[in-house]
């Protein structure tokens, strides 16, 4: 039969292209804070993957634990449950040395900037670029160069009291990012500043995921930004209740859009469908669905194509040929008669299945889609 | 690194370095004080001895300290002045005699009653008195040699000029050129005031005074001029102390130190001292035995106490107030090794900014303390250094305990 996995469609994790590296892996990672009976559950069993190159954008209500995550994965707590691995290195019971090296290929940009008011904007820049060891004039090129397209190019050497709360921002981000680190940790890093400025800093940190393979976490409520993400995490009360790849959810729903019966479901339905879709993976000649067994899953295609047979006395006979973004397996939800056709893979082949309950919930929420409409009109007023 | 990070939050924040330096500053000035005092007892346990002219020292086994020195006979001496390696043995009369301050009325005033003028009618104040020999004293400044001359009749006496203002002088503050002449009285028998030494003698006595042997036995009755208190022998070589020591020992019949118990040593009338030994008796006496030495010396720990915690709560705060700041240093990568090299960077920056207008300070304060009390307040290269180093140690050791916090804590938890 078919090889059903547990990994939600929506991960990305079968999403076509190169399997890049995981820059971030955390897995059943709990912390608390305090200690004795004030020792209170900070984050429950989270689990995390961030691959090379993706920029991940963590939300949730405040007090949701995105930063107390966001500051583990910085090494700036210490892990004490679960594991976690940064650009290869577990930090559970890490050794100091190792922590301390680890943290110079780290850009963190703090909520507060931190900055040293005793040095001017190019010298707090530039106690991250002494530290990366680079060359002076290197250095200070690449800070003047940073500062001037922050639009601080007037400023460069002005102290922080003479600076705005954005153009300090401005500057921390500049200190965050002038040693090119191959992880940056950002929290709300824009939110400080007017759009034009939070723009620039949001498409400089996608040009260093392209072109540096730079990874990026940072956690914001700033929607303007939300268009980067790779991969937009959710949490709430210290789980991570959605992790979502935004470009793959986005093909599913296209797909979905294609399947006549889901065609009037509004964004927000699609992705709550493509949520609830799992990943399944069949080699080459493995048969899906066999004619005259009960249906209990809808199909999608994802990669790979499949045959449709229909058995005719004691010949079958391939009838159709699917391919990326096909369907099938509806007709057996919709009547509840057992499957009409064999599906058989042609290659080694993606597919994302909907349950039957989950399917039939979807109609009826299709069919409600007027009712949803007046609901939405209603609350306009 | 590069950027003198230290440096800079020093003279970026100026009033918390002003504030800083003041705090630093006020524990060296502390420490430099307390240490002053302690070396002003320390130099005047010795002053007197300092001022005699002796490469040893005879005096009695009695003897107590200075002001209660005890007798022994001068023939003691006369033996001493035999051997030929001795270039001079000079007796010298020391005691506590008693000394009427004279009182100066208001001449424009009339006196609102009769005074006997027989009689100054002073208040009586204990007063070192020093007999010597004229014309060869035995003292090591010559300017004190010529002005014994003076002393021709058992009467006169010379005054220290160092002597405190309730001796009475004409001015009421120090014995000047108008004091010599006035008559008053020493012990039982009036003398007369024929000159100015100075000389100073520290804890001891409060003032002192000069006459001659016979003048001596005049004011302290209870001796005889064949008794003395002290026998200043003076060496052609001085490196040879020890030998000739021996040899005197062996003269007087005196078995040498150690062979038995001093407790014991019953059959000696004076024993023989070198300057080391008399210093270190001093010295001894006045750091270790009495109450003020010690509480003076326990004031050099106290003050460095308060320096430290004065020190402490100064850097901790500035510390404090820069957690966030070194905590993203920390996050950034860099090592507890590196904020370590900063705070004390900082630290010894402040110490040693704080600590040159103390020595400063301190200097003012001791020409203070020398003309109004008289004691030997002085700074010694020493001194600057272990001040110094002690000013440098405490802001190490504050700035290192203040950054206790930043090694053991997450970053996270200190922004």
């Amino acid at each position: 039969m078919d090889s059903q996995t547990t990994v939600p469609a929506t991960s990305g994790a079968f999403s076509a292209g190169m399997r890049l590296p995981q820059t971030v892996r955390v897995s059943g990672l709990d912390h608390f804070f305090g200690e004795g009976e004030l020792r209170k559950q900070a984050l429950y069993n989270n689990n995390l993957d961030v691959r090379r190159g993706e920029i991940v954008i963590m939300t949730g209500p405040s007090g949701s634990g995105k930063t107390t995550l966001l500051t583990l994965i910085g090494t700036l707590r210490t892990v004490t449950a679960g594991s976690l691995q940064v650009l290869g290195h577990e930090l559970c019971g890490a050794e100091r040395d190792m922590i301390v090296c680890l943290r110079r290929e780290l850009g963190f940009i703090f909520q507060a900037h931190n900055l040293f008011e005793s040095l001017t904007a190019f010298q707090n820049v530039n106690m991250a670029a002494e530290l990366a060891g680079l060359d002076r004039r290197v250095a200070a090129a690449r800070i003047e160069a940073l500062l001037t397209r922050l639009g601080l190019g007037q400023r460069i050497h002005y102290k922080p009291q003479s600076l705005s709360g954005g153009q300090k921002q401005r500057v921390a981000i500049a200190r965050g990012l002038v040693h090119k680190p191959k992880l940056i940790l950002a929290d709300e890093p824009t939110a400080a500043l007017d759009e034009q400025s939070g723009r620039e800093v949001v498409t400089l940190f996608q040009e260093l995921a392209r072109e540096e393979g730079c990874t990026i976490i940072m956690v914001t409520h700033d929607n303007r930004i939300l268009d980067v993400a790779d991969r937009i995490v959710n949490m709430v009360d210290g789980h991570i209740k959605s992790d979502v790849a935004v470009r793959e959810t986005s093909v599913i729903c296209e797909f979905l859009k294609g399947f006549p019966l889901f065609a009037d479901l509004t964004p927000n339905t699609l992705a709550e469908v493509a949520d609830q879709m799992m990943v399944h993976e069949a080699e080459a000649g493995q048969e899906l669905i066999r004619q005259g067994d009960p249906g209990d899953l809808f199909y999608l295609i994802r990669d790979g194509s499949v045959d449709v047979l229909v058995a005719d006395g004691a010949t079958s006979k391939k009838v159709a040929e699917l391919g990326q973004g096909q369907y099938f397996g509806e007709a057996a939800l919709i009547t509840d008669e057992p499957r009409n056709a064999t599906i058989r893979a042609r290659e080694k082949s993606v597919f994302y299945a909907l349950g039957k309950e989950d399917f039939r919930r979807v109609l009826e929420t299709s069919a409600t889609f007027e009712e949803e409409l007046r609901q939405a009109l209603f609350r306009r007023q | 690194m590069n950027t003198p990070l230290a440096w800079k939050n020093l003279s970026h924040n100026r009033v918390r370095t002003c504030i800083g330096v003041a705090g630093v500053g006020f524990a060296v000035i502390l420490i430099f004080m307390q240490l002053g005092f302690q070396r002003a007892i320390r130099k005047t346990a010795t002053q007197i001895y300092d001022a005699w002219e002796f490469d040893l020292l005879m005096r009695s086994p009695a003897y107590l300290h200075l002001t209660e020195p005890r007798a022994f006979p001068r023939s003691r001496v006369m033996q001493a002045a035999s051997v030929p390696e001795v270039a001079a043995a000079r007796p010298f009369y020391l005691g506590l005699s008693q000394w009427q301050a004279p009182i100066h009325g208001d001449l424009r005033a009339p006196p609102t009653q009769p005074t006997n003028p027989e009689d100054p009618a002073g208040e009586w104040r204990s007063i070192i008195t020093m007999g010597a020999d004229p014309h060869d004293p035995g003292f090591v400044r010559q300017d004190i040699c010529q002005l014994a001359r003076q002393l021709s009749d058992p009467s006169f006496v010379l005054v220290d000029s160092k002597s405190k203002p309730e001796y009475g002088p004409v001015n009421k503050r120090v014995f000047s050129a108008q004091d010599i002449g006035v008559e008053t009285a020493l012990g039982p028998q009036r003398v007369r005031i024929v000159g100015l030494f100075e000389l100073g003698t520290g804890m001891a006595s409060n003032g002192a005074c000069l006459t001659s042997p016979a003048g001596y036995v005049r004011a302290c009755p209870w001796q005889t001029i064949d008794e003395v208190n002290f026998g200043l022998i003076k060496l052609h070589d001085p490196a040879a102390a020890e030998q000739v020591r021996a040899r005197l020992l062996d003269i007087l019949g005196i078995p040498p130190p150690g062979d038995q118990p001093a407790a014991l040593r019953t059959n000696t009338d004076v024993e023989i001292l070198t300057r080391e030994e008399v210093n270190a008796v001093e010295e001894y006496r006045w750091v270790v035995e009495t109450p003020l030495g010690q509480i003076f010396t326990l004031g050099v720990w106290v003050a460095l106490l308060v320096g430290v915690a004065i020190v402490y709560q100064v850097l901790s705060t500035d510390i404090a107030n820069m957690m966030g700041e070194y905590a993203t240093l920390k996050a950034m990568g860099y090592g507890n090794k590196y904020l370590t090299q900063v705070v004390l960077q900082q630290s010894v920056l402040l110490a040693l900014v704080g600590y040159v207008p103390s020595w400063g300070i301190a200097l003012g304060l001791y020409h203070v303390i020398e003309t109004a009390s008289g004691m030997p307040m002085a700074m010694s290269a020493e001194m600057m250094l272990i001040v110094l180093l002690l000013a440098i140690g405490m802001c190490v050791l504050s700035g290192t305990a203040a950054l206790r916090k930043l090694y053991q804590a997450d970053p996270a938890d200190l922004f």
